[in-house]
């Protein structure tokens, strides 16, 4: 799937990205492209004010940690963006059961 | 790794956003450092370093495809900045032009209380979109719709505080020049002078975000 078409799901990816517990921009960038098994593909370019946007609503926090030589800034979930990142899932979980039941309606009975 | 075509891109980036330079150069280092972790990861699975570096460069997109999104937070970040100069200054200038002795009767007392009392006025309204404005882009926008034209708008709230500042420093200044305490009156009127300057160029940085961003 193309970046145009993953863009309006990018917030919730980027906090399931995060759930598990704080990354760097690039390591974000690869657990989504990884637990999709490479077929989500990001324009790596809007994840950084993506990111930024998050930070700005409270629902990540973020510090520059250091990663061997080199200085990154990780983000990690706040418990704000832990109740959003649920209520992402619900709507999901609700938008794709209504479009499969359309879509998949199953035998007539 | 050293990757001309990473260092290029970046600097192209960054030449065509507008916007605080701490949050912006903040944003730019943030996305080099993901442009050299990408290469990296590519010519770890066994691409030459400078088609590693094209192929980052490549993923993180165009610089006009980009730039807009990174304009866009930085508008955002010069009109919570202009708000917060503006809810934080005008409440307390207003405050103490109150506190400016009576210049006394006469024509040009009368003209200097007016224009203090309008440039008062419109200096406080100012101050409360100001407030609302930096309470929009914060943590409460989570429930809100994205505000596009809020930049644009604290822009021009930021131009009508200052120009508010300048009818106030005019208005105190003469005042200062008409009442018996004018030492007090003449340090409120420079004070709202420095103010004016301030909010002002605040303003037009604003307005300059407002206008690049989408």
């Amino acid at each position: 799937m193309k970046g145009d078409a993953v863009r309006g799901h990018l917030d919730g990816l980027l906090l399931a990205a995060l759930e598990s517990g704080p990354l760097h921009g690039y390591a974000i960038i690869a657990a989504v492209q990884e637990r999709s098994g490479g077929a989500l593909e990001l324009r790596t370019g809007t994840v950084y004010p993506a990111l930024n946007r998050l930070e700005r609503l409270g629902l990540l926090r973020s510090g520059w940690q250091a990663m061997g030589e080199r200085k990154r800034r990780c983000y990690e979930l706040t418990d704000a963006g832990r109740r959003s990142l649920a209520e992402e899932r619900s709507a999901w979980r609700a938008f794709t059961a209504a479009v499969g039941a359309v879509l998949d309606p199953g035998p007539a009975t | 790794m050293t990757a001309p075509a990473i260092e290029e891109h970046v600097t192209a980036l960054a030449s065509a956003l507008r916007g605080p330079a701490r949050v912006r150069d903040r944003m730019v280092r943030e996305a080099r450092d993901g442009l050299l972790d990408a290469a990296d990861a590519l010519a770890a699975e066994g691409l030459p370093d400078d088609e590693a570096a094209r192929l980052a460069v490549r993923d993180f997109g165009a610089v006009e495809e980009i730039a807009p999104d990174f304009q866009r937070e930085l508008a955002v970040a010069q009109a919570r900045r202009t708000a917060g100069t503006v809810a934080l200054v005008v409440p307390f200038l207003v405050a103490c032009w109150t506190m400016v002795g009576d210049p006394g009767p006469g024509t040009a007392s009368l003209v200097a209380g007016l224009l203090a009392v309008y440039a008062g006025g419109v200096a406080v309204v100012t101050a409360v979109l100001a407030a609302a404005a930096l309470a929009a882009t914060g943590t409460v926008a989570r429930r809100l719709p994205d505000p596009h034209r809020l930049p644009e708008l604290v822009a021009w709230t930021g131009t009508t505080a200052g120009a508010a500042l300048g009818v106030g420093a005019l208005a105190v200044t003469v005042s200062a020049l008409l009442t018996a305490d004018w030492r007090l009156a003449a340090l409120t009127g420079a004070l709202t002078l420095v103010s004016h300057a301030r909010v002002a160029a605040s303003a037009r940085a604003c307005r300059t975000c407002a206008r690049l961003a989408p």
